[in-house]
């Protein structure tokens, strides 16, 4: 069904085993790190364009799974790129997911590290330039946007009907005034899913 | 203070460290495992306030104000903040290799538990039953999701411009689909500007 849309859409699904698309896709990933201000989220949008609209990997279903899952797994949520690589060559075979999550993770990581590693070695001349003050007060504002231009996409990917959207609501209320670890949210969630409570 | 379980840690406001006597600078090994029990430290959440309690308090590598040093520049510099700071700690001992082994210690775990997760979730994702139970853990991640804007809009509350400046990144990315990269490469240098700092002028206060 899901595939029968999508080619309806005149979406192909970009070949890692092309190596002129995997060159692309690598570039796309290296560009995309240096923009990953505000600790990653940011790029949350971003990923979904090329994941689903530009490179045909996943639905948009799978793309909100693979969100909740990174959410949800322990470690830094921002490693759903590797996932985002594995559903890239799924059809290829595991072996091959697994080879595509890792150097994916690892090329929208790299960029990001170098320049850290540059950062922290020059910081005490750094710290009291004008152009650090700039660049902190400038780009918060323009994350605070981003994040919530992201919120918003995440929200219209994963929910359809106004039953999830209550919960979504209620999530983001809860999160705001408690400190509960949303792992509960997530479990009580998927068990109002699983009676079919929430659907999609 | 407890853990309930319930909320992760806090990062906590340690006594001054002047009196605190510091470990000898760790080698590339002693990175790798310290990163290691960070992360498994931090499963259930509060990842920096785990890696304060060990890298500050246990084994004594860093100041409190260094390692809060560290957290403003993981900050400000691209990348995810835990993994810029677990860059910053490899990178101030030693070097470029000691922050590619602070990383892969704290990567290590959770990347592969998450490469399983994965593994496991396109064996399954057709099931409808776990279909149907993924429909709503999406709907609270979603939740997540949409707090994120939330978590620090109070820092700019007071600031029109921020707002305002805000208000049209959302239109611009999420009404008129502009690309990421774009947007930021022209709209960073135009925030940079306005909000270069003016030298103080001189008289009271």
């Amino acid at each position: 069904m899901r595939e029968v849309a999508l080619a309806s859409l005149g979406c192909t699904p970009v070949a890692l085993t092309d190596l002129g698309e995997l060159a692309q896709v690598i570039w796309t990933f290296l560009s995309l790190s240096l923009f990953s201000l505000g600790g990653g989220n940011t790029l949350l949008a971003e990923y979904h364009h090329l994941s689903v609209e530009q490179f045909c990997w996943l639905t948009d279903a799978q793309f909100a799974d693979l969100y909740a899952l990174a959410e949800a797994a322990p470690g830094p949520s921002s490693m759903i790129v590797g996932l985002l690589g594995m559903g890239a060559a799924w059809k290829e075979g595991p072996l091959w997911g697994l080879l595509s999550g890792f150097g994916a993770e690892l090329a929208i990581l790299l960029p990001s590290t170098l320049l850290m590693v540059v950062a922290c070695l020059s910081w005490n001349r750094l710290k009291d330039s004008p152009w650090r003050v700039a660049f902190e007060r400038g780009l918060g504002p323009i994350t605070l946007g981003i994040l919530f231009a992201v919120g918003l996409k995440i929200l219209t990917t994963a929910n359809h009907g106004p039953r999830a959207y209550l919960v979504s609501i209620v999530v983001c209320v809860l999160m705001l005034r408690t400190r509960i670890s949303p792992l509960w949210f997530m479990g009580l969630a998927g068990l109002l899913g699983g009676l079919g409570v929430i659907n999609r | 203070m407890t853990d309930s379980g319930l909320s992760p840690p806090t990062l906590a406001s340690l006594a001054p460290s002047s009196d605190v006597t510091l470990a000898p600078a760790p080698g590339l090994r002693e990175l790798f495992i310290g990163m290691l029990q960070v992360a498994l430290s931090s499963f259930g959440g509060g990842l920096s306030a785990w890696s304060q309690r060990i890298v500050v308090e246990q084994r004594r590598w860093m100041t409190n104000e260094d390692f809060l040093t560290g957290l403003t520049v993981a900050r400000l510099f691209p990348g995810p903040n835990q993994i810029n700071m677990a860059v910053y700690i490899g990178a101030s001992f030693r070097g470029l290799p000691g922050a590619v082994l602070a990383l892969a210690g704290m990567l290590l775990v959770p990347f592969s538990l998450l490469m399983l997760l994965g593994l496991v979730y396109f064996q399954v994702h057709r099931i409808p039953e776990v279909d149907r139970v993924l429909a709503g853990v999406v709907a609270a991640a979603a939740g997540m999701a949409l707090s994120m804007g939330f978590k620090i809009l109070d820092t700019y509350w007071r600031d029109p411009v921020a707002l305002g400046l805000a208000a049209v990144i959302f239109v611009a990315m999420a009404v008129l689909h502009v690309r990421l990269i774009p947007l930021v490469l022209v709209a960073a240098p135009l925030a940079m500007a306005w909000y270069w700092p003016r030298t103080p002028r001189p008289g009271p206060g």
